[in-house]
């Protein structure tokens, strides 16, 4: 068998390093400078209003066309049309 | 335990069998090792289901970007040498992996393509030196190479060592041995003979010797 050299587990150390936020974005920058970007997907949907905390539900296409319309139509916003359908929902699922 | 991230954003350079080869050498030696799979491609994985994962040695997979400096962190700490194999692409998975390294060993093909795109490695490893105010070791290695050297090889490793770029002695020839280790898993004591198997184990203890050096190297702690 091929004996391999052996390590002086002791020699081996590990330099200082850092991980603080503000390192790591000068590590982004510096990669980004270089083309080194961001690759993985990011999760999708837009973030809440940072100001009513309101949410935007993804519908189908279809279903966004006739909300559209119908808020329209009513001069309401299409998250109106939503939170009635689910009083709706709720009314149904109580059974009162 | 110091940190070994094998980076090229060029694909096909050799990276994976870099790491299966000096991950497997260092644990031969005494060293307890991780690695740390962060190629979509999965070699490392592949590698780790053909045969049980040779004694001192465990792997790591599925790392994202933003556990990446964490994970290292917490190998580093158990005591393991850390080995990460990077996809090769240019991502800020790269360069945070860069950022924790004690060393980064570039793969390259003794082509005008590899080099190339392999230098955009050693520029960013200047860039986070300058950025982190550290200094970060990093190494060149030719992977897939011919008993007789080409003129090309010859010319651009002239070439990067008049830039001052180290280039670690020996590199790894295109050998039957490191293909086979990702069909039958294991090191190469472990594996059925292939090619010329003892050349091979010679070369793969050489290279993983040359690169322990640098890690103990003065300049490598300073």
């Amino acid at each position: 068998m091929n004996e391999p050299f052996r390590i002086d587990a002791g020699a081996l150390r590990t330099r200082p390093k850092t991980d603080t936020t503000a390192d790591l974005k000068a590590v982004d920058r510096a990669g980004e400078a270089q083309g080194f970007v961001a690759r993985e997907p990011r999760r999708g949907g837009r973030k809440p209003s940072p100001r009513t905390g309101q949410v935007h539900a993804k519908v189908l296409p279809h279903v966004r066309d006739e909300l559209l319309e119908e808020a329209t139509r009513r001069g309401v916003t299409q998250g109106v049309l939503i939170e009635e359908a689910w009083a709706l929902y709720r009314k149904h699922a109580s059974g009162s | 335990m110091p940190t070994i991230v094998i980076a090229s954003p060029k694909g096909g350079a050799g990276k994976s069998t870099t790491a299966v080869v000096l991950g497997t050498e260092l644990a031969r030696a005494g060293a307890q090792v991780t690695l740390m799979d962060c190629d979509p491609n999965g070699s490392l994985s592949l590698w780790a289901t053909r045969a049980p994962v040779p004694t001192r040695m465990s792997l790591e997979s599925g790392i994202t970007e933003s556990e990446i400096v964490r994970r290292i962190r917490r190998a580093e700490a158990d005591g393991a040498v850390v080995v990460v194999d990077l996809e090769g692409v240019a991502s800020r998975l790269v360069s945070r992996a860069i950022s924790q390294a004690d060393l980064v060993i570039t793969p390259m093909r003794a082509t005008t393509l590899d080099a190339t795109i392999g230098v955009r490695a050693l520029h960013l490893v200047a860039e986070e030196e300058e950025a982190l105010d550290r200094h970060i070791r990093h190494a060149v290695v030719f992977t897939m190479t011919r008993a007789i050297r080409s003129k090309q090889h010859k010319g651009i490793e002239t070439s990067l060592r008049e830039q001052g770029v180290d280039v670690i002695m020996p590199g790894l020839m295109e050998r039957a041995a490191y293909s086979a280790l990702f069909e039958f898993g294991g090191n190469l004591e472990t594996l059925p003979p292939q090619g010329n198997i003892a050349a091979a184990r010679d070369e793969a203890g050489r290279f993983a010797r040359a690169v322990y050096d640098r890690l103990v190297a003065e300049e490598a702690v300073a």
